[in-house]
């Protein structure tokens, strides 16, 4: 059983790499420096600002670890089938779970550890704790990590009946506790705390998995809902084929498709714009490039840095939507209907620039009010003219237009 | 003659799965494609709605091939899949007004007709509905209505009895009847043989990628008098000898 949590994990961690060499390109790492860069520079400038002997500061720190605390879910792998072919092995997937937790410590524990390490120089200032008892903390911090992931195992199975040990209220719960003990009186308290919590569940859970049932649908469910997060993020940078997105029906936006005639000629903007809005799978990816977009520059400076970054965008958007032109390709009536191609180009031209130029002028407007310089607001949205309309007039129909001949 | 299928030679890759067919459909006539899984029924159906193009051999609608004007070769044809094919973004009402728009049909008049169809098909009620919502006997009802809103000239229907419930088959049946009258012409692929024998005015047997027999059913009587009356008879012993 625990081979086949590895070779799961080997499939799953392969499966991940490839995503994550996707995400992580060129650019993607360029705008992530920046953005740590100045997230950096800001936290130390605040920190300059601020003195010993705050109340609201461990209410603060209290608030971090716990949600902290909270992040790095027990990864099962556990795959719908399994309720089928290994319902037989039920007692041997005992193994394989305790693999899965042994696992899914890796990266919980990374992310406690460095969310201790960016805490502790405002705990330094504000609290003025030396350097042991932030040791001290993180240790507490970890260990109640380790407890918490236990109770995701133990509720694996109907161990406590119907009511579930993981249920996040009573996590909370406990997080606060066991932390709120330590920033308040010692941190050795808490420590001494996440220890009894961690070897309670231990001990009581050893004296009752064997008796009982693997809630084999609840895992299911779950393990199933955290891969989608985790495509879901995936999806931000690049195309995830398990998530072929919802539909939603935006009412509220009938009044814009209404612009659109009923015309003959208008038959593909009428539905791309409809499917643009409506499918999550390219609307979404527009919504958040954009707002990701904004952010950076929101917190760019510069003259040159916020033209560059908001041309980056732009293209990145415009480059990201094109596929989005095979939408249909797979409706038979897209090619039975007697439509010229040529007017199915066309319509998607007129959404492409439609959709740049909303993104353009969000960009522009966060470039306007985040630097003072005129001249960089002009510079960045005369670049942004001329690459809406390059990007939107004369690519993309040349590049689908050759997309469409290979096909012809 | 509506639509005339001549030496027809294709298939999806290099290798022919359609092997020298050729036939023809009749204004106001009905002809049934007939065949076993694999004879080639839907490669020819595929050939005519314009998605393969021949290898050999012409396909032509009342004098226009799809190379010479594929507007003009479009507009007379309307399609009915075998697996219902939906826009998953568009509502039923959008479907029908793309439907309007890509033939370019007078909006008011299209709906009158639109809206007598949906009622037919008990579909009036639903039109703000998503495809995901509909199932799949509805879907087939929403691909027959989107159909039969144009005014075209051929209709093509691929195996359009299974998945519909009794009513809709009756209504669907009264449909292309009401059609041939006004003188378009159907092309039908089908299993269900009965249904088949009393509406078709000729059938096309298809066989491994040829035309195994043509015509009337009186004149595939006389064609192959051992076989038997009803056109299950004369299906089974073409299939017969091929097996021996």
């Amino acid at each position: 059983m625990t081979g086949l949590f590895k070779t799961r994990l080997q499939r799953h961690l392969r499966e991940m790499a490839k995503y994550l060499r996707l995400v992580f390109n060129d650019f993607f790492v360029f705008a992530l420096l920046f953005l740590l860069g100045g997230l950096g520079y800001g936290y130390s400038n605040m920190l300059k600002t601020l003195k010993t002997g705050y109340w609201w500061a461990p209410v603060v720190a209290l608030l971090v670890l716990v949600i902290v605390a909270q992040i790095g879910r027990f990864a099962t792998l556990i795959e719908d089938a399994d309720r089928v072919f290994l319902l037989p092995k039920e007692r041997a997937m005992h193994a394989y779970l305790v693999v899965a937790r042994r696992y899914s410590q890796g990266l919980a524990q990374a992310t406690q550890v460095i969310a201790v390490f960016l805490l502790a120089p405002f705990m330094s200032v504000t609290m003025a704790w030396p350097v042991l008892s932030l040791v001290e903390l993180g240790l507490a911090q970890i260990i109640l990590k380790d407890a918490l992931l236990r109770l995701d195992l133990a509720s694996a199975y109907q161990v406590t009946g119907q009511t579930r040990m993981n249920r996040w209220e009573f996590k909370w719960l406990l997080s606060i506790i066991v932390l709120a003990a330590g920033l308040w009186t010692l941190p050795l308290v808490a420590v001494g705390l996440a220890l009894i919590l961690d070897i309670a569940v231990a001990v009581w859970f050893a004296q009752h998995w064997q008796k009982q049932q693997i809630r084999w649908r609840e895992q299911i469910k779950i393990e199933d809902n955290r891969m989608l997060g985790i495509y879901r993020f995936f999806n931000m940078f690049t195309e995830v084929p398990m998530l072929s997105g919802t539909i939603k029906r935006r009412r509220y936006l009938d009044g814009l498709f209404k612009l659109i005639k009923p015309r003959h000629d208008k038959f593909y903007l009428y539905l791309y714009s409809r499917g643009m809005v409506r499918g999550s799978e390219f609307s979404g990816l527009v919504v958040r490039l954009t707002v990701i977009g904004m952010l950076l520059l929101y917190f760019v400076r510069g003259e040159w840095l916020p033209v560059i970054l908001a041309a980056l965008f732009i293209y990145l958007i415009g480059f990201q939507l094109l596929p989005f032109f095979q939408q249909y390709d797979d409706v038979v009536f897209t090619h039975v209907y007697p439509i010229l191609p040529a007017q199915r180009l066309k319509s998607f031209v007129t959404l492409i620039t439609l959709i740049l130029s909303v993104a353009a002028l969000l960009l522009w407007l966060v470039v306007v009010v985040a630097n003072p310089h005129l001249m960089t607001a002009g510079v960045t949205l005369l670049v942004e003219v001329v690459e809406v309309w390059y990007l939107a007039r004369i690519y993309t129909p040349q590049r689908l237009a050759r997309s469409i001949e290979n096909r012809a | 003659m509506a639509l005339e299928v001549s030496h027809v030679v294709g298939g999806y890759s290099q290798i022919p799965v359609l092997k020298d067919i050729s036939f023809d459909v009749k204004d106001g006539e009905l002809v049934g494609l007939i065949g076993l899984n694999g004879a080639g029924k839907s490669t020819t159906i595929n050939h005519v709605i314009g998605l393969l193009t021949p290898h050999k051999g012409t396909i032509t609608l009342n004098g226009v091939t799809i190379d010479q004007d594929s507007q003009a070769y479009k507009q007379q044809i309307s399609y009915i899949p075998e697996t219902p094919v939906l826009y998953q973004e568009l509502t039923l009402r959008e479907h029908l007004e793309v439907t309007m728009m890509a033939y370019d049909l007078d909006h008011d008049q299209a709906w009158a007709t639109a809206h007598e169809l949906l009622k037919t098909f008990r579909l009036d009620n639903k039109l703000d509905w998503f495809p995901a919502n509909f199932s799949k006997g509805m879907k087939q009802k929403v691909m027959i209505v989107c159909a039969f809103l144009t005014q075209a000239k051929l209709f093509i229907i691929d195996e359009p009895f299974l998945g519909l419930d009794p009513l809709a088959v009756n209504d669907l049946l009264n449909l292309i009847e009401d059609r041939k009258k006004k003188g378009a012409s159907i092309l039908m692929s089908t299993h269900v043989l009965d249904t088949a024998q009393r509406y078709c005015d000729r059938f096309v047997l298809l066989h491994d990628g040829q035309v195994k027999t043509e015509g009337t059913l009186s004149e595939l009587q006389a064609a192959l008098p051992e076989a038997g009356e009803s056109l299950n008879d004369i299906y089974l012993s073409m299939t017969k000898v091929d097996r021996a």
